[in-house]
């Protein structure tokens, strides 16, 4: 069987790379599961998709463990741990990255032995929050590395899952996947397929008993203000508001009282301060500053400056 | 003590003022509506000190009262049928805020076609709930178990609502002798509420009943819930030894009426098992080994007592007043899970359903069930499930329906 | 005017600090966070503040909380029936001096336009006619936001949703739930939007004062639901106040007032022409005639108030 993780944010389209893939796969007589994994997150927010696919029927179910192929549409999520893309990935995994950076830089980074490849036109508009073509491209990329699909079904697939959007998206979106697929071919067929788990040499599950606990503990109540501090949203942003000093006039915190997350804390002198950690950049300060004192920047522009200081 | 005539409902009024509860959330359904109009008057009077609000609807009554039981008071509130039904959602969901409280559900069967008779599909629709559930079987009952479902829903190890469970009409229109504790008796047996941590106050923000992502930290709230319900057994047990030593009366988890020598046992639950015992007794005049076994807690569930109660008998009578349609009676379900491949458990395991939207079990019914057990015992087999019903009935039937010209040629036997 | 509410005169008179936690799982942008954040700036922690079912659900989320007062989530139809528990609770346990009324809190019904104009309606119904002392907040993002913005009772004409994908979008037309409300006869209802904080922190600051059943609704512009780019939150909130579309007003003392006449009234198409929902009245060709119609209805609305 045949396990592939797509690893994004939401609304980055890696629901429909899934289901482009699945779609391919099908059409190829493959029997297929794709689903993309929801919880409470929001756009920016880390998700992720996966597909399985093989020649019997399919009895596993849920998140995939121990992925064949992971696919990061956005690689500024691979360090991210809550974004979990290294979940589960052994040497006979394969990592496509969408990314400027090399495979040796990634391998060094990670230092993982892990099959490790990039897209070789990574697609980075200013604002990550929309890659929109990423998932055509990752897509059409991981057809090529599964080495049973071929272009005809993959492009067929694609068709069938964009079917609502206008056409020259359609066409953009087909060139996009035909390039990838195409770029990929020298790595051909080098994902394998995943063993099943055995039932001869195992790891036992560890049961517990169930300790019973007064209600007082096992209520589902927190007895706490404000816990969610601790809750980084600020891994959901793809832009980055900045704050010119030079520029901001000490105004009335307008930035501050609009910031819906409360991300933006003003000192007694009235010098405003945005907190990173949570700041989801939803850029509200940007469109209200009065004076424009607040610039924006891409996330992983200033993230790389700031790997760059390091 | 003093003794006194009370119906039903005017027993789970007594046990509410008697429980002194500061807050009665209401909302009037036929035939529980006499236990909220009792309370009001009283509230009305200062005879009780506390609040009785009506909402406009049991959804939001028993909102109200998981809300006001997680901010710290002692709730009381009342239902029936379809209103317990109508309020399901909530009955769940205040059940996992480990608010305790006391709810008394007047059972009247379901609609459609609506009805205002008694039978057991209402309360067993709230199974599942997670909450715990005492059956009475007398209007006696129903005032000692509202007391005990106070001491057991604030035990530290509970913190549940308490369902207590009378039949409609059979008790809550009836007018039995009840033993009416005096206020200071009741106050020995039962002591303030304290809420613990689970309140709303200034001091002590606190976000409760909030929602979970994931599976996993679900499966232990969950567990949890299950694993306090689960330990009613014990309390239950511990706080009926106490009210039998304060009070003389000793309500068992399981009522056990002349089963120790018996071989063949009735199973039921309500106000309808006082018929059965009476049909034990002449049964047993007539030579037949036969007693009867009534659960009074039916969640927990008493699975260990039943076991023991059960062991060695040849033939067991479940007789449901509730019909899991296209299963059959709910606890003849429940009691085959419990005591399937254990040891030494009876071998025949009858299914009746009867007394459906108040319809009588006659004494002849009960002897023709102990005649069924007979049978069976002597084949070795278990027999189809019954429903009971009687030609005459279906022949009544026919006549009904003949009148609502219900096409004739259409109608089967029993004319 | 009070004291209090008088002092609120500008940006500066508002909150410097911000009392609700960061971190929630809110969309980057969302309006009625936005909007939420504000008022509990001027609530205050000494609140518990019961919910139902909607996007804010996820607020609290175990163990994980933004609030630094209290919580309770109930269920789509009931929060204010929940409100009434609390309450009752409260007054109780201070009326037999179980608790001092230092602990005593604010009890805050906080529901989507789900619930507040479907679902819970009947709740809040029979919570005003209780006359129970309370302050309800909905957050209006006019549709089933949490769920992939289905059209609710609260949806304006033509909007797209996710179940009015047609050419003319939303057949029905938004509840007036303002009206619904003033008809029970409360102590307080207003409009507020997070884009005008002063008149919101007015408002509530107002709201405060009250006692009985105090309602608030706030619209709540919706980066997903409503189809435009997060940042422009602020700005499209302020244009459904100055094209007239959302009307801020409050009722008190038996009396409708308006707190801010948009006055020039801009063409509510500059407010519809920045959301993808209504994308389809300008695209691939305008649809005048609905354009003028929703323009009519508008001015209808605000000739009345004139008059």
């Amino acid at each position: 069987m045949y396990r592939i993780r797509f690893h994004g944010r939401g609304g980055q389209g890696m629901k429909t790379a899934s289901r482009m893939l699945g779609s391919a796969f099908f059409a190829e007589g493959f029997e297929v599961q794709d689903a993309p994994r929801y919880g409470a997150e929001r756009r920016g927010a880390p998700i992720f998709a996966y597909v399985r696919a093989d020649r019997a029927p399919i009895n596993e179910r849920g998140i995939i463990r121990q992925p064949d192929l992971v696919i990061v549409a956005d690689d500024s999520l691979v360090a991210v741990p809550a974004a979990g893309v290294l979940g589960g990935m052994t040497s006979d995994t394969v990592l496509l990255i969408n990314s400027h950076e090399s495979p040796d830089t990634w391998r060094h980074r990670l230092n993982a032995q892990s099959t490790i490849l990039v897209l070789p036109e990574p697609f980075e508009p200013e604002d990550h929050a929309e890659l929109p073509y990423a998932g055509a491209a990752c897509a059409g990329a991981a057809a090529q590395l599964l080495g049973v699909i071929p272009w005809a079904s993959m492009e067929q697939a694609l068709r069938h899952e964009l079917a609502e959007l206008a056409p020259a998206v359609i066409e953009t979106n087909v060139t996009r996947a035909r390039t990838a697929f195409e770029r990929m071919e020298p790595h051909r067929g080098c994902v394998r397929e995943g063993r099943a788990v055995s039932a001869a040499d195992y790891v036992p599950p560890n049961w517990v008993e169930v300790p019973f606990e007064a209600a007082r503990i096992s209520a589902p109540a927190i007895h706490a203000p404000a816990t969610s501090v601790e809750v980084k949203t600020g891994l959901w942003r793809t832009l980055r508001p900045v704050i010119d000093y030079d520029r901001c006039s000490r105004c009335w915190w307008v930035c501050s009282s609009f910031c819906p997350d409360s991300a933006i804390n003003v000192d007694a002198a009235g010098r405003p301060e945005i907190d990173y950690d949570h700041c989801k950049g939803c850029m509200i300060c940007v469109a209200q500053c009065p004076p424009h004192a607040i610039e924006t920047i891409p996330e992983h522009d200033a993230q790389a400056a700031e790997g760059g200081k390091e | 003590m003093s003794r006194q005539l009370l119906t039903g409902n005017g027993a789970a009024a007594w046990g509410a003022r008697l429980a002194r509860v500061d807050y009665v959330p209401a909302f009037p359904i036929t035939p529980q509506t006499e236990i909220i109009e009792t309370l009001a008057a009283w509230l009305e009077t200062d005879t009780m000190d506390g609040r009785l609000v009506t909402l406009e609807s049991e959804h939001s009554m028993i909102t109200a009262a998981g809300a006001a039981a997680a901010t710290g008071v002692r709730v009381f509130t009342a239902t029936s049928s379809q209103g317990l039904l109508y309020a399901m959602e909530m009955i769940y969901t205040v059940a996992g805020w480990r608010a305790p409280f006391v709810m008394i559900n007047v059972s009247r069967g379901l609609a459609a076609p609506i009805t205002l008779e008694s039978d057991h599909n209402d309360i067993m629709a709230a199974r599942d709930a997670g909450c715990l559930q005492i059956h009475c079987a007398t209007c006696q009952e129903v005032l000692d178990s509202t007391l005990m479902a106070y001491r057991i829903a604030e035990d530290e190890r509970i913190r549940l609502p308490v369902i207590v469970n009378m039949d409609g009409f059979y008790l809550s229109f009836t007018r039995e002798p009840v033993e009416l504790p005096t206020v200071e008796e009741a106050n020995g047996f039962l002591p303030p509420f304290d809420a613990e941590n689970v309140v709303f106050r200034a001091s002590a923000p606190t976000s409760q009943a909030v929602a979970v992502l994931g599976g996993s930290p679900y499966s232990y709230f969950r567990y949890e819930h299950h694993l306090a319900v689960l330990k009613g057994n014990e309390v239950y047990d511990e706080v009926a030894a106490e009210f039998a030593e304060r009070f003389g009366r000793r309500h068992e988890a399981v009522e056990a009426y002349r089963s120790e020598d018996a071989e063949l046992l009735f199973v039921m639950t309500g106000s309808f098992a006082t018929k059965a015992r009476e049909a034990v007794d002449r049964l047993r005049d007539s030579g037949v080994g036969i007693g009867l076994l009534r659960p009074r807690l039916l969640r927990p569930f008493p699975e260990t007592r039943l076991r023991e109660l059960l062991a060695g008998k040849q033939a067991v009578a479940v007789i449901d007043q509730n019909l899991s349609m296209g299963k059959g009676g709910v606890m003849h379900a429940e009691l085959a899970s419990a005591l399937y491949g254990q040891p030494d458990m009876p071998p025949i395991l009858a299914s009746f359903v009867g007394g459906l939207g108040g319809r009588n079990i006659s004494a002849e019914e009960f002897f023709e069930i102990a005649k069924v057990l007979q049978t069976a015992v002597a084949e070795g087999k278990t027999p189809p499930p019954r429903l009971l019903y009687t030609r005459d009935e279906l022949r009544e039937m026919r006549k009904l329906q003949a009148v609502a010209q219900v096409e004739r040629e259409e109608l089967g036997g029993g004319r | 005017m009070s004291a209090r509410e008088a002092m609120i005169k500008r940006m500066k008179d508002l909150p410097s600090t911000h009392l609700l936690g960061t971190g929630t799982p809110m969309c980057a942008g969302c309006g009625g966070l936005e909007a939420l954040h504000e008022v509990y700036d001027v609530l205050g922690e000494n609140s518990v503040f019961v919910n139902a079912a909607g996007c804010m659900t996820l607020l609290s989320v175990y163990p994980f909380t933004p609030f630094r007062g209290s919580w309770l989530y109930t269920a789509m139809a009931s929060a204010p029936a929940g409100a009434q528990g609390v309450r009752d609770a409260l007054d109780i346990l201070l009326e037999k001096k179980r608790v001092t009324k230092a602990e005593d809190l604010e009890v805050a019904v906080l529901t989507g336009d789900g619930a507040a104009y479907g679902m819970g309606l009947s709740a809040t119904s029979g919570a005003i006619e209780r006359n129970l002392d309370f302050l309800y907040l909905c957050y209006d993002n006019e549709g089933y936001g949490n769920t992939g913005q289905q059209y609710s009772g609260a949806t304006p004409h033509a909007a797209k949703t996710a179940t009015s994908g047609g050419p003319r979008g939303f057949a029905g037309y938004k509840k007036d739930l303002f009206a619904i409300w003033v008809a029970h006869k409360p102590a307080y209802v207003a409009t507020v939007v997070g884009a005008e904080p002063l008149d919101l922190a007015r408002k509530i600051e107002k709201a405060k004062q009250l006692t009985g059943p105090r309602l608030i609704i706030a619209l709540a512009p919706c980066p997903p639901g409503w189809g435009y780019d997060p940042k422009d939150s602020v700005d499209i909130g302020r244009l459904a106040v100055r094209t007239g579309v959302w009307p801020l007003k409050e009722y008190v003392d038996g009396k409708v007032v308006h707190t801010k006449i948009p006055h020039p009234r801009r063409p509510v198409e500059e407010y519809l022409s920045k959301q993808g929902r209504f994308a389809h009245l300008f695209a691939p060709k305008r649809n005048e005639a609905l354009l003028a119609q929703l323009q009519a209805k508008v001015d209808a609305y605000w000739a009345q108030v004139s008059e």
